[in-house]
């Protein structure tokens, strides 16, 4: 008995530590099977939707998820095929006069052979399909009373190279299927969301000085927000969205500031004579973590906004050069190879401020620009594996994670 | 024919340029209402040349550069921009390699130069593509200062200089091999009137 508890406390604490990998030695989660009703699009079409449907279900983490494409009419019975599956999740795609876009959605208990779960979303622009997907099967699994998936249907926002010197600034949704070109003409690099709402973004414009913009991605009303010589990027946005943390380099020299929405009032948090970038805050924001190359190389460093003394946050890794925050978690790449002749590899870890464990994320190829979900249980990130691209999403709580296949330009900075 | 074809010409031109008037009156109000908000108007606006203006002199020129017809000028800034040698780095670097100091000394040799000592030198730092994020700019950035403070130790001033990171934006080499990265770590100028 002593030890029987000893081994639940010992689960519980791990449990607590998202840096602890978790393993599963049994799967007791539900089955899913998919059949497709959908009354719109070809072949071609229908097994796009289909991968979309099949990868939201299986990123939830809280289902098997039967990789089988099936087909059916929307009011058929139940294939008697299904019967080892718990769940039948069956849709249709349908489109009206207006070409408006339906998903209908329907869900059977196999055990009971009865629909349990029925609704029917519509968008005006067929181009919004995913946004369609996502929030089905956010329903769904709110309906089985799953932890919250809402993530899924929260924005992402990129920047993406066109040609030298020149890249534009995209919305899409957290699978980068569906995308909207918000800002073109330009180098227009660094954005990030400016509230948690998602109604605006900071983004920097390189024009002949580096200039900080503030978008409202609803109204278009565009304002400059600061411009700096060298460089200028926004690198984080407070909690309640009053203070931004700037990388700022007046002359040549690149360091971390806190800036002031309201006042204008900005202050300088680092003085080493490097490269300090990419501060994020932590600790009740009375903390910055920031990428730094004070050791010789770059590395993940944290310190308290006001006093001079740096803490090295991972004693890991000779090329640490970017990070994302998320309360005492932290996830940093590290390129692996360190020279410019050997294939590349950047892995991505997971730290806690409050203890010195190392979880690694991935395990190869290149993968970069991490950013946690806004709960902090997810995170997305890029990869380049054998001249393809992909789009991960890593669920740390269940130790799974999931790649979207990506086309198209090269990536510079990403925000979710 | 020929006559009302010309006549016909020459109306349609008064009417464009009588049309062609109208926008400057807009950009003017636009330009007021501007400078109202900043405080400076045109008839405060500084005389700049009173001083040279009672120096006793006879004839008055600028140097060959100002002077010249604008296609002309452009033309001579752009084979100045040309000639002027890029600095390549190591990777991860932003120190400048002894391999590179001479090409350092024919650039400061070359921007301190007649033709180019009143042009701006815009430095712009560069990158290979393995960077991520903020560091690869800040790294375009810190090899952009570490250019121009080797500029001013040998002469040229620093308010001449101004420095931006392209970070890995700007490839002059796009294919995925070692030569090719090197080529893209460097620091080129641009020229500015």
């Amino acid at each position: 008995m002593r030890y029987l508890i000893i081994l639940f406390t010992g689960i519980l604490l791990f449990a607590s530590d998202a840096t602890l990998e978790i393993v599963k030695s049994t799967d007791n989660r539900p089955s899913v099977a998919i059949q497709d009703a959908s009354e719109f699009g070809d072949v071609r079409t229908r097994h796009k939707f289909f991968r979309i449907v099949m990868g939201d279900l299986k990123v939830t983490a809280h289902f098997k998820v039967d990789d089988t494409y099936r087909q059916s009419r929307y009011d058929a019975m139940i294939d008697p095929l299904l019967k080892e599956s718990d769940y039948l999740f069956r849709y249709r795609f349908r489109e009206d006069e207006q070409q408006r876009l339906y998903l209908d959605a329907k869900v059977f208990d196999i055990g009971s052979k009865s629909a349990v779960f029925e609704r029917s979303y519509r968008v005006s622009n067929r181009a919004r399909y995913p946004f369609l997907i996502h929030r089905a099967v956010i329903d769904f699994n709110d309906f089985l009373e799953m932890p919250s998936v809402d993530w899924m249907n929260r924005y992402v926002v990129f920047s993406q190279y066109s040609k030298p010197k020149s890249a534009d600034i995209i919305i899409s949704d957290y699978t980068l299927t569906y995308r909207k070109k918000i800002i073109s003409g330009g180098l227009n690099i660094f954005p990030k969301w400016a509230d948690r709402a998602q109604k605006g973004i900071y983004y920097t414009k390189l024009g002949n000085r580096p200039t900080l913009y503030y978008y409202n991605i609803y109204t278009g009303e565009e304002r400059r927000v600061i411009s700096s010589d060298g460089m200028l990027v926004c690198s984080d946005v407070s909690r309640d969205g009053n203070w931004l943390l700037l990388t700022m380099a007046p002359s040549g020299q690149p360091d971390i500031y806190r800036y002031n929405i309201k006042s204008g009032v900005k202050e300088r948090l680092t003085f080493y004579s490097g490269i300090d970038v990419s501060a994020q805050f932590t600790g009740d924001e009375r903390k910055v973590v920031f990428v730094s190359d004070r050791m010789g190389y770059p590395n993940i460093f944290l310190k308290k906004i006001g006093e001079r003394a740096v803490e090295q946050l991972v004693y890991h890794g000779k090329n640490n050069n970017a990070c994302s925050v998320h309360g005492k978690y932290v996830i940093y790449t590290s390129r692996e190879s360190d020279n410019a002749f050997s294939s590349n590899t950047f892995n991505l870890y997971l730290v806690s401020t409050q203890s010195d464990y190392i979880r690694r994320l991935t395990a190869s190829g290149v993968n970069q620009f991490p950013k946690f979900s806004i709960d902090g249980e997810s995170v997305i990130y890029i990869k380049h594996y054998a001249s393809q691209s992909a789009l991960g999403i890593i669920r740390l709580n269940y130790n799974e994670g999931f790649l979207f296949p990506l086309r198209g330009h090269r990536i510079q900075s990403i925000d979710w | 024919m020929k006559k009302s074809l010309f006549i016909a010409a020459v109306a349609a031109a008064l009417l464009m340029s009588g049309c062609s008037q109208k926008k400057p009156e807009v950009d003017m109000t636009k330009q007021e209402t501007t400078e109202s908000s900043s405080g400076t108007t045109a008839s405060t606006a500084t005389e700049v040349d009173s001083g040279v203006n009672s120096v006793i002199g006879t004839e008055e020129s600028a140097s060959d550069i100002t002077t010249l017809p604008e296609d002309e000028r452009m033309a001579q800034i752009k084979e100045l921009e040309a000639s002027a040698k890029k600095i390549y780095f190591d990777f991860d670097k932003y120190n400048i390699r002894p391999d590179q100091e001479p090409r350092v000394d024919e650039d400061a040799r070359l921007f301190a130069s007649d033709a180019a000592k009143d042009l701006t030198i815009k430095i712009e730092g560069n990158c290979d593509e393995w960077g991520t994020d903020e560091y690869n700019y800040a790294l375009g950035l810190r090899r952009a200062k570490s250019v121009r403070d080797a500029l001013a130790i040998k002469g040229i001033d620093e308010n001449r200089m101004v420095m931006v990171s392209y970070g890995e934006s700007n490839p002059v080499c796009t294919e995925h091999t070692k030569e090719c990265w090197a080529k893209n770590r460097r620091v080129e100028f641009k020229l500015l009137p």
